[in-house]
């Protein structure tokens, strides 16, 4: 690869659905985290207060 | 006929099972504590246990998969692993569960395997989002044992390590059946006919290897030992705002400092494959921001990616420490967070680079650079932990000033030869492989696929 490939690179069709699947992995790590720490700092993450 | 799109899914999946079995053991300790009566020290002897066969295995693993194909190393990996699983369902002493578990814990050098796997199949061009894929995903596993298992299973242990190992045996099958060790013959037997000694001790005296397994240990080796440090930390460094909370029992103590280390470990995780995406998009883009790392190699901007995120790092543990001092809980836990990001943009640009580096090495590469890393997974702990600094906060600045930034230098100093870079290390290429340079070339394809 040369600089001139730069933005001629064309991908195989895979390539954007696994651009998509690390974006709703992204998503859940953003969400989980989001949750997790909700209830942490609420108050409510431990067993004896569910 | 295969895709390869066919061998990610396969090398992921087995790697994600592989990942489960790894820390199904760490998911059950409180039952097993419990059944067995075991003190905080064998409890903790036991936790350290899942690391001790990493670095050696990794580097075994890695050459064998040059060597005899992933294909064969996977499933190899997955029933001997899978069969000690349900070894260890049956185990009536702690002894026993604790050799069988430990043998079920090397699972985790199937790691180095599904990299060899995974390059041997993807371009150039997309490798970074391919690895990260497969190794973000891979990772999970981790994470999801914690969260899924106790759920599914309650205190039976045995249950799930009998049913996780048969799983794993049928794993094995299927990649027995449908896996394929490389794109093309041509491939395959590259990297079988440089997995001798000599081609194994030019890969660990190369600069730019031992350059690129520093980066790792900044990210990955920081990452496991974060993952052991950070309840600690956390019930110790910020005990009164726990309290205040209203975390006043054992338990619940327990389950908060556990979710703030497992926000870590689930965006190191999750965050993976985004960074493969970044080095892809690096390399598109001919991103190359540092002047002192060359510009030269065909995927330098790759090597720019991976200087990005050490820096990030760096930056990260100095803010941790930071935040921890002026004792604000939330604060800390935001930056953990984003720290964890910042460690998986490290270990999703190592990654993008060492098949690339090492074309006809891949294995060896990995296992080099994946194996010796862990072992800082070790050591890192005991500094945070060390009764000499002044307070338990500081570790985090500690080892970034007199650890990462010389990392980070010997990298910049490795990692600015523009031509050749592997010619460069303890001896020169002529010297450990005169012999197998007669035969070897790389650039030969063949259409014809490779079991």
């Amino acid at each position: 690869m040369t600089e001139n490939d730069e933005d001629t690179i064309e991908y195989e069709s895979w390539y954007k659905y696994g651009v998509m699947f690390l974006y709703f992995e992204m998503f859940i790590a953003i969400a989980v985290s989001i949750f997790a720490l909700i209830l942490t700092f609420s108050g409510e993450g431990g067993i004896s207060k569910q | 006929m295969t895709h390869k799109i066919e061998q990610l899914i396969l090398a992921s999946t087995g790697f994600f099972w592989c990942f489960l079995m790894w820390f199904a053991t760490a998911a059950f300790s409180p039952s097993i504590r419990e059944d067995y009566d075991l003190s905080l020290s064998q409890m903790a002897i036991l936790a350290s246990s899942a690391l001790w066969l990493a670095p050696i295995g990794r580097i075994v693993a890695g050459w064998a998969a040059d060597k005899f194909g992933a294909r064969n190393t996977f499933a190899i990996i997955l029933i001997y692993c899978g069969i000690f699983s349900i070894i260890s369902s049956f185990a009536e002493s702690y002894e026993f569960l604790f050799f069988t578990r430990i043998i079920v814990a090397s699972a985790g050098v199937s790691f180095v395997v599904g990299i060899q796997h995974v390059a041997q199949w993807f371009e150039e061009e997309e490798i970074g989002t391919a690895e990260g894929l497969y190794a973000g995903t891979g990772n999970v596993g981790a994470g999801a044992g914690a969260l899924i298992l106790p759920r599914i299973y309650g205190t039976n242990y045995s249950d799930a390590f009998l049913h996780l190992g048969i799983i794993s045996i049928l794993i094995a099958v299927i990649y027995l059946s449908r896996g394929v060790s490389a794109k093309n013959e041509q491939r395959a037997l590259n990297a079988k006919n440089t997995a001798t000694l000599k081609g194994t001790l030019f890969v660990w005296t190369r600069w730019t290897a031992v350059a690129l397994m520093f980066a790792y240990a900044m990210c990955f080796g920081l990452e496991i030992a974060m993952n052991a440090w950070l309840p600690t930390y956390y019930e110790e460094g910020f005990s009164e705002q726990l309290d205040k909370l209203g975390y006043t029992e054992t338990e619940d103590i327990q389950i908060a400092v556990g979710t703030f280390a497992a926000v870590q470990s689930f965006n190191a995780s999750l965050f993976r494959p985004f960074s493969g995406y970044m080095s892809d998009l690096f390399q598109r883009k001919r991103w190359m921001p540092f002047p002192m790392i060359t510009k030269k190699l065909p995927y330098s901007p790759r090597i720019h990616w991976l200087m990005t995120a050490m820096l990030c790092i760096t930056l990260m543990m100095i803010l941790l420490t930071v935040v921890g001092l002026l004792g604000i809980l939330p604060l800390s836990v935001v930056v953990l967070a984003i720290f964890g990001i910042t460690v998986s943009f490290g270990t999703g640009a190592t990654f993008a680079i060492v098949p690339l580096m090492f074309k006809d090495r891949p294995g060896t590469a990995t296992g080099f650079i994946g194996g010796v890393s862990t072992s800082f997974a070790i050591a890192f702990p005991l500094i945070f932990g060390s009764n000499n600094l002044a307070n338990i906060h500081v570790g985090y600045a500690v080892v970034a000033i007199t650890v990462f930034i010389p990392f980070m230098l010997f990298f910049i100093w490795a990692m600015r030869y523009g031509e050749n870079p592997e010619e460069h290390g303890i001896g020169s290429k002529d010297f450990w492989l005169k012999s197998e340079m007669i035969t070897e070339d790389p650039h030969i394809e063949q259409s014809e696929v490779s079991k």
